[in-house]
C-alpha cells in the first residue's frame, strides 16, 4: 500500500506521486507514454480515466499493477459498507 | 481494441500536410488575385481557380481527420468535442443569418465566411487547453 490505512486522500490515482518520485515533469511523462501533456494532467487530476491499453502502459512504465496505481472508488465504497 | 497512443507521430504527420498546404493555398490565392482578372477571365478559368484554391483546404480537412484518428485517446476526445462545438456554433450562426435574411433584416452574406467562422470556433473551443498547468 502507498498510504496508511484509513487516510482518505481524495484522489483516484497516484500517478502524480509516482511521477514526482521519478523526478519527471508532466511533459516528460507524456513523452514517455507518447500522449499529450494535457492527457497526463487530466489523468492525474481525475478528470479523465485512461483506457485499458493506456493504463497498462502506465503500469508497465512504473513497474506496478494497475490496481496499485488506480483506485477503484466503487469497490472501495462497497468494501466500506 | 487497442487504442493508438501516437501523439507525436500524429502531430508530425499533421504538420507535414498542414503547413505545405497552407503555403500552396496562400500562393494560389495571391496568384489568382494578382494574375487573373476574374471579371474578364473565362468561366472555366474562374472555376479552375476556385477548385485549385479549395483543394489544399480539402487536404487540410483530411489532415485534421487523420490526426484525430491517430492521436492519443484524450487528445482525440478534446478535438472531437472542439469540432462538435465548432459545428454547432457555425450551424447556429447559419440559422441566425438565414432567418435574418428571410426577414429582410440583413442583405446577402458570402457563404464563404462560414468556413473561417468554423475554424475560428474550433480554435476558440480548443483555447482552454492552452492554459493547462504544467507540473
Amino acid at each position: 500500500m502507498f498510504w496508511p490505512d484509513g487516510v482518505k486522500l481524495g484522489m483516484k490515482n497516484i500517478l502524480r506521486i509516482l511521477r514526482t518520485e521519478k523526478g519527471w515533469s508532466q511533459a516528460e511523462l507524456a513523452d514517455r507514454l507518447d500522449v499529450s501533456r494535457q492527457s497526463v494532467n487530466a489523468i492525474e487530476t481525475g478528470k479523465y480515466d485512461p483506457s485499458l491499453p493506456l493504463a497498462f502502459a502506465i503500469a508497465r512504465l512504473f513497474g506496478r499493477s494497475i490496481e496499485e496505481i488506480f483506485d477503484d472508488e466503487a469497490e472501495s465504497a462497497e468494501a466500506a459498507e | 481494441m487497442a487504442q493508438p497512443r501516437r501523439f507525436r507521430t500524429a502531430n508530425r504527420r499533421y504538420r507535414f500536410l498542414f503547413w505545405p498546404m497552407m503555403a500552396v493555398y496562400v500562393a494560389i490565392i495571391l496568384g489568382t488575385k494578382f494574375l487573373i482578372d476574374d471579371d474578364k477571365a473565362p468561366d472555366w478559368l474562374n472555376a479552375a481557380c476556385a477548385i485549385a484554391a479549395t483543394l489544399p483546404l480539402f487536404i487540410v480537412l483530411y489532415a485534421i481527420r487523420r490526426q484525430t484518428d491517430e492521436t492519443d485517446e484524450y487528445t482525440r476526445m478534446r478535438y472531437l468535442k472542439a469540432l462538435r462545438d465548432a459545428g454547432l456554433i457555425t450551424s447556429g450562426l447559419l440559422f441566425l443569418v438565414g432567418f435574418l435574411q428571410i426577414f429582410d433584416v440583413i442583405g446577402d452574406i458570402e457563404v464563404f465566411w462560414f468556413g473561417p467562422v468554423f475554424f475560428f470556433a474550433f480554435g476558440l473551443a480548443r483555447l482552454p487547453e492552452c492554459f493547462g498547468r504544467t507540473v
